[in-house]
């Protein structure tokens, strides 16, 4: 018994991506196509290419950085949806440092880009973290309206005031370009001596190794120190961490900063790695894939790594299998959010089932804080 | 006393490093209400939720009326007539007696309409076949801890439960709610049900129960009809060797004021103030007892003084500082020491490690950090040396402390609680859930604190408790201290009158 449930809950994001694979296999099956060579295809496009590799890589880097953002605050039963307009702000504000200060050395310019980017977005998740903690308003619901400010705030600051003069009569919507002394360097030169080459390679940048520094360094942190300690104590029982003298609203506080901060560097891997500028139409949605990023990384910022990285694989396997499966691109998108939503959903299920079968053995009374939901250790 | 209704043979049930119950037999007879009795950890509970299908015997066969079952789900064991009540109150408050008895079997019409006016006459129905006392219709969040059981017994019953299975039902009632429950179990048992119930109340059990099941360590010791047993030949049978249970009171010239409570008032639900001016000083080295019926004020009295509780009049001084306002963190780190009432709510959080629990409140203690970090080592070795004093039975510190028995639990809470020499110690229900080894060493832990000038308030719905252990006794009564007596002044009777407000109110010190 004991024994079945462990390896049921190693098993569950295997058996999730398993079910999501299956899932949009009714869809492949329904336009006419073999599911199995539709795959193949994925596989081989994927994994036999070192352009895809590269691009897989600087696909996840971002993801990563969403992925922990999301973990953390769920970490201490908050719900940071806001992940999304909070890397906007962030990317404002990175770009903002990167274009307008001139002559000053990488050593400086850069890591105040990124301070600019972490700060900025700290700033954005205030009004919403101060209102929960205050006033008690949902930070769902606020976070949520925040983002659609952050949207409409960012198209203002880059369409009005800070647009490229050079490009006005051009389509080009954009602020100017960032100072090269702000950019983040490419993992390129490091690669070329081991005979990687090619525009894929290029992209991949520094922001890939600071992402898995900073996951490894939470997982440190939330394990081992004083403050993750009374994270998880907050998270598992509020009242009785109350009672023992950690002040909740602190550790909350706390933890959806750090969350913000480290949402606010989701963008960067696009607008300094690769860009150079801001263009109104920079990526965007990551925010939101962070949030199937945690929950298939349980929370856990080691897990967000590879979570990330499936998620970096299914955005360059759609582009493989339209090309060369010639799955029309719609099909492509309907399978992509199928893949994630069979994902989720099977995983929710599946992490549900053990949960119960524990609580059953436990007798546990059963607790309604989103916190012991959502709080893998 | 003949018909046979369950018999477990070689009942075998393992946890990781643990022998839960070891080749368990037992036998209860239709009509009977078997008590079984043991040590913490010694397999009770674990015994229970083996027959009520929560967990599945590793081995051993089960027979219920002459049959071999299986019982794989509590759903089975409602068809095989076998229910549980529960110990957490699994009721939801704002739905009505009758709506939280019929949740989850609702009786419907065609759409799901459902039949609630037939649901209440079924409900009132087995109230009056029982003699319980009970409204229908009355809210379940307005109602006392007494009457949530008796909601919970009635869900049971109204499943079509023959046997009841009640794990430690009297630890949170007081002792006229026990009365209560006998006098329904008595009716119970009279109409033909039969009724399993554990208990580390000795008198309880030899008051209530026609045969006795002694377990220590996973096994069984033996059964023995009540009739003609001794508390002292049954106590002998958990622990195997002789208990005996005198406390020595020493007199302690009590010290200057530590806990100082001046007319303290506290915000309830609603309107009403759920401590109304509540006035009493604790000295160094005195244990003063606050007896009264839960609901009265008490819980929200040590919230208050523990800072867990906004004090909206009055004043509070702890060794002459005034903490009226002051943080539940800046309480604690004044020596200042809690033992919540309610282990699951404030104590613990359960699925964290036990020796992550046992610093819970200490962690910021310079032994147990360096610098940001955990030391990991100085808490193992402190965790080792408390689980040892206090004789916590635990396979695994890096175990959840869901996997400890309720009873060791509680140590688990006490213990930490206890450490660093507390200058002030509010305990409320100290002792709950602990067997009667470890409630007299608590009993004793207590007294040697007063001795070495701890100030204790002592808040407890276990008179005897109250009245061997205080040198003053107060009395909560909707919010107010309605009485106080010096030690020796008032027998349990006359407290227990007091406590539903029929005592004389010239005394009361706060108006
Ligand atoms: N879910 C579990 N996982 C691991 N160990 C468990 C679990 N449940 C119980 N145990 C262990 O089994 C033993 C018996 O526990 P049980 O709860 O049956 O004791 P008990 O007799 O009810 O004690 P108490 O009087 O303290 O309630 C204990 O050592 C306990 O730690
Ligand atoms: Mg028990």
């Amino acid at each position: 018994m004991k024994h079945r449930l462990l390896v049921l809950q190693m098993a569950t994001p295997v058996l999730a991506i398993l079910f999501g694979m299956l899932s949009a296999s009714v869809i492949i099956l329904a336009i006419g196509r073999n599911p199995l060579d539709v795959y193949a295809v994925m596989v081989r496009f994927n994994l036999t290419r070192t352009d895809s590799l590269f691009s897989i890589l600087f696909k996840t880097t971002p993801l990563i950085f969403a992925g922990l953002a999301v973990a953390l605050s769920f970490r201490v039963s908050l719900f940071n949806i806001g992940v999304e307009g909070q890397y906007y702000i962030g990317a404002f504000c990175a770009a903002l440092v990167g274009f307008s200060l001139r002559g000053l050395p990488a050593v400086l310019h850069l890591p105040l880009a990124l301070l600019a980017a972490a700060g900025g977005a700290m700033v954005w998740a205030l009004v919403p973290i101060v209102l929960k903690l205050r006033r008690g308003a949902h930070e769902v619901i606020t976070t949520i309206m925040m983002n659609y400010i952050a949207s409409a705030l960012l198209l203002y600051l880059i369409n009005d005031v800070f647009r490229d003069p050079t490009q006005i009569g051009t389509p080009r919507v954009r602020t100017p370009l960032v100072a090269a002394a702000a950019r983040v360097p490419s993992l390129g030169p490091l690669l070329a001596p081991l005979g990687l080459h090619g525009s894929d390679v290029e992209k991949l940048n520094l922001l890939l190794p600071v992402g898995i520094v900073i996951a490894v360094v939470l997982a440190y942190f939330l394990s081992r120190t004083r403050f993750g300690y009374e994270v998880r104590a907050v998270a598992f029982n509020p009242l009785a961490a109350e009672a023992a003298g950690i002040p909740n609203a602190r550790v909350q506080f706390g933890m959806f900063m750090l969350s913000a901060g480290i949402a606010g560097l989701v963008g960067l891997n696009d607008i300094l790695g690769f860009f150079g500028y801001l263009d109104i139409d920079f990526p965007k949605g990551l925010g939101f894939l962070g949030i199937s990023v945690a929950l298939l990384a349980k929370n856990n910022p080691l897990g967000v790594i590879p979570a990330a990285l499936l998620f970096g694989f299914l955005d360059r396997g759609a582009a493989g299998v339209q090309f060369f499966a010639r799955v029309p691109k719609e099909i492509i998108v309907i399978l992509q959010a199928l893949i994630i939503l069979a994902i989720v959903v099977a995983y929710e299920l599946l992490t549900r089932y053990v949960r119960t079968q524990r609580k059953r053995e436990a007798e546990l009374p059963v607790t309604a804080t989103p916190a012991a939901e959502a709080t893998g250790r | 006393m003949s018909d046979l209704f369950i018999e477990l043979q070689g009942i075998t049930k393992r946890f990781p490093g643990v022998v839960a119950n070891d080749r368990v037999d037992l036998t209860v007879h239709r009509g009977e209400i078997h008590a079984i009795v043991g040590e913490n950890g010694a397999g009770k509970s674990t015994l229970m939720r083996v027959l009520y299908g929560l967990y599945q015997p590793d081995e051993g066969t089960i027979a219920v009326k002459g049959h071999a079952v299986t019982i794989e789900s509590p759903r089975r064991a409602l068809e095989l007539g076998i229910g549980m009540v529960h110990q957490h109150f699994m009721l939801i408050p704002v739905f009505t007696v009758a709506e939280n008895v019929i949740l989850g079997s609702e009786p419907v019409w065609g759409f799901g309409r459902l039949r609630m006016r037939e649901a209440q006459q079924r409900v009132a129905e087995l109230c009056r076949q029982y003699g319980f006392v009970l409204d229908p219709t009355a809210e379940v969040g307005s109602l006392s801890v007494g009457e949530q059981q008796r909601v919970e017994i009635i869900k049971v019953l109204y499943r079509g439960a023959e046997l009841l299975i009640l794990d430690e039902p009297t630890a949170v009632l007081v002792p006229q709610e026990v009365d209560e429950l006998f006098n329904n179990l008595r009716q119970l048992v009279a109409q033909g049900k039969t009724v399993i119930f554990i208990s580390h109340k000795l008198d309880e059990v030899l008051a209530i129960s026609d045969q006795i099941t002694v377990l220590r360590r996973g096994r069984v010791v033996g059964t023995v009809p009540a009739a003609g047993t001794t508390k002292a030949q049954l106590a002998e049978m958990m622990v195997g060797r002789p208990v005996l249970v005198e406390l020595a009171h020493p007199p302690v010239e009590p010290g200057p004021v530590r806990l100082d409570v001046r007319q303290v008032r506290v915000p309830g639900r609603g309107t009403r103030p759920a401590v109304r001016d509540v006035s009493f000083a604790v000295g160094a080295g005195e244990i003063y007892g606050i007896a009264g019926v839960e609901g009265n004020g008490q819980t929200e009295l040590v919230e208050a003084l523990v800072g867990l509780r906004r004090i909206t009049g009055g004043q509070l001084l702890i060794d002459g500082r005034d903490v009226t306002h002051a943080t539940a963190r800046a309480i604690r780190l004044m020596g200042v020491a809690h033992i919540p009432e309610d282990r699951h709510r404030r104590g613990i959080a359960l699925p964290m490690a036990v020796w992550e629990n046992m610093i819970l409140g200490h962690h910021t203690r310079e032994e147990f950090t360096h610098g940001a970090l955990l030391n990991r080592p100085g808490i193992r070795g402190f965790v080792r040396r408390r689980v040892g004093d206090y004789d916590i039975r635990v396979a695994d510190v890096e175990a959840p402390v869901l996997a400890l028995s309720g009873g060791n639990q509680q140590k688990v809470v006490v213990a930490r609680e206890f450490s660093f020499a507390p200058q002030v110690l509010v305990a409320a229900q100290p002792t709950r859930g602990l067997d009667i080894g470890a409630t007299e060493f608590v009993m004793r832990q207590l007294l040697a604190a007063r001795s070495s000038g701890m100030a204790v308030l002592l808040v407890s719905a276990n008179l005897e408790e109250i009245l061997s252990l205080s040198d003053r006794v107060g009395v909560m009564y909707g919010g107010a201290l309605v009485a106080e007596f010096a030690r020796g002044e008032v027998s349990a009777a006359e407290l227990g009158l007091y406590m539903t407000g029929a005592g004389r109110t010239g005394e009361a010190r706060a108006g």
